[in-house]
């Protein structure tokens, strides 16, 4: 707890160094003056403390430990439980926010919602990119049916995906062509969709196709979810004791 | 002795060719998402703090061949809190041999591919931002990573003798981390005053890439570059930081007691 909210502090501090010395010697890029995005920058930090929260990790623990046995055997969801007992350590892990986004507020300052309708759509957009964000963990936990390590595996996934979802820069700062193809990968459902909402640069109608794309990500991944599940399912193999 | 610990450590590596490429995978994508990143903030404002792309990617090699050296050789003492913690530490005491070498050896799995990449990245950066190879820099920059090994060393072991005393020492570990992982990323001259004396003066990240580059790519510095060949300075200040850290770690072992783990 305390180890996170000194990182936080460092992080915050570093977001406010280097956007107010980038936009010092250079022309603002349109639509998005420093507030903005220091308000983008810290709302993002502020997301990946739920985000990085993995409660579909212990699927990993459980296939490398082979407890999966017994837990094939209750008359339970598996993936429903790691759904509800990841979504409580969210839920533990969000109380961080809070003292989190206190402490950022003395050191930059963030803007509200654009607008009361952007605030409950940055909600709904949120929780639709949380639960892809779940399903995208779930899947490469599920890897480990076939491979069983995939520690690496999945921070080569993740630092990937922080870059490709906006989590680390706007997605508007890549060139042309890339960027309108990273605007409708996946990893754009997780951050970049709930943040443009709350920056106002999603309006009306636009609003409501993101929220569309969301959810048709959310589907997909479902799909392949269930698919990689039942396969990997009637192949466990459990090693050793 | 050092030699036949290394052989054993090659041989150790060789057995596991699969996590090579994995590793590898792993460190190519760790470098390549934060240079990406860098590149792409810089396409859209050409100058940071009047750096451009090519001396931020120099500025980044030149950390980067210091920490990944660092790494490769004495990744293990960031283990040390780890091991007072659990109360494992206490079997090097009992060794007939120096702590320090005992830590140092400890068998990991840390591969030479980020070293191997660091060299090639630094010989691009270095074509890429225009930087004249002279007699100078081929007998400086191998001195300046020495110094910047210095300096990564000397801070994971001050921290490292910090946990004899306060066990957990979590927060200052990332506290360390980041200052030295994501801080030197960029020019010292962007952050506040604090903070730039912190990096050159207390934790001397900023011998290790930012008074080398300084130095190198001709910049002008505010406030902190007393003179322009600062930057060579990098072997002296890791050589005094470090004895300084070696001394603090003896004191610690004196007086270490264990967690009665």
């Amino acid at each position: 707890m305390l180890s996170e909210i000194g990182s936080l502090v460092l992080r915050v501090y570093l977001i406010r160094a280097l956007w107010t010395a980038l936009y010092a010697h250079n022309p603002a890029p349109p639509n998005l003056p420093l507030h903005a995005i220091i308000t983008y920058s810290t709302v993002a930090l502020l997301l990946s403390l739920i985000f990085e929260v993995d409660g579909t990790r212990q699927l990993r623990e459980k296939l490398r430990l082979g407890t999966i046995a017994t837990d094939l055997l209750k008359p339970i969801s598996i993936p429903g439980f790691l759904f509800s007992d990841g979504l409580g350590m969210t839920l533990l892990h969000a109380m961080t926010v809070i003292p989190s986004l206190l402490i950022a507020l003395l050191l930059v300052h963030v803007d509200r919602p654009a607008t009361a309708g952007a605030a409950a759509a940055f909600l709904a957009a949120f929780a639709l990119g949380y639960a892809v964000n779940f399903l995208l963990n779930f899947c490469m936990n599920c890897v480990a049916f076939w491979t069983l390590e995939t520690f690496a595996l999945q921070l080569v996934v993740r630092w990937l995906s922080d870059l490709l979802s906006g989590a680390i820069i706007p997605l508007a700062f890549f060139p042309g062509a890339f960027q309108s193809v990273l605007l409708h990968l996946p990893f754009a459902a997780v951050y970049s969709t709930p943040l443009l909402i709350y920056l106002g640069l999603l309006r009306g109608q636009q609003i409501g196709h993101a929220l569309l794309e969301q959810a048709a990500w959310l589907l997909a991944f479902a799909a392949v979810a269930a698919l990689a599940w039942n396969r990997g399912r009637d192949r466990v193999v459990v090693q050793g004791g | 002795m050092v030699a036949q610990a290394w052989r054993i450590r090659l041989l150790t590596m060789l057995e596991y060719k699969a996590n090579f490429f994995m590793w590898f995978a792993f460190t190519i994508a760790y470098h390549g998402v934060a240079v990406a990143a860098l590149g792409a903030t810089l396409y859209n404002f050409p100058s940071l703090a009047g750096w451009d792309f090519r001396e931020i990617a120099f500025l980044y090699a030149l950390w980067m061949l210091g920490h990944s050296t660092h790494n490769l050789f004495f990744f293990s003492i960031g283990d040390v809190p780890v091991y007072v913690q659990e109360g494992t530490f206490d079997r090097f005491l009992v060794r007939p041999r120096d702590v320090l070498f005992q830590i140092v050896t400890v068998p990991n799995q840390q591969w030479p591919d980020e070293l191997a990449l660091a060299i090639v990245w630094f010989g691009f950066a270095t074509w890429y931002a225009h930087v004249a190879v002279d007699w100078v820099f081929l007998l400086a920059v191998p001195l300046i990573v020495l110094g910047g090994v210095l300096i990564d060393l000397a801070v994971s072991l001050m921290v490292a003798t910090i946990s004899f005393w306060f066990v957990r020492v979590d927060t200052l570990r990332w506290v360390v981390m980041s200052l030295e992982q994501e801080f030197t990323r960029y020019p010292v001259s962007i952050y506040t005053r604090g903070v730039r004396i912190l990096m050159a003066y207390v934790l001397p990240y900023a011998f290790m890439n930012y008074f080398p580059a300084v130095y190198f790519l001709h910049k002008s510095d505010q406030g902190l570059t007393v003179v322009p060949w600062l930057g060579l300075l990098a072997p002296l200040v890791g050589g005094l930081w470090f004895t300084a850290a070696y001394a603090f770690w003896r004191v610690g072992l004196n007086r270490y007691q264990g967690t009665g783990s």
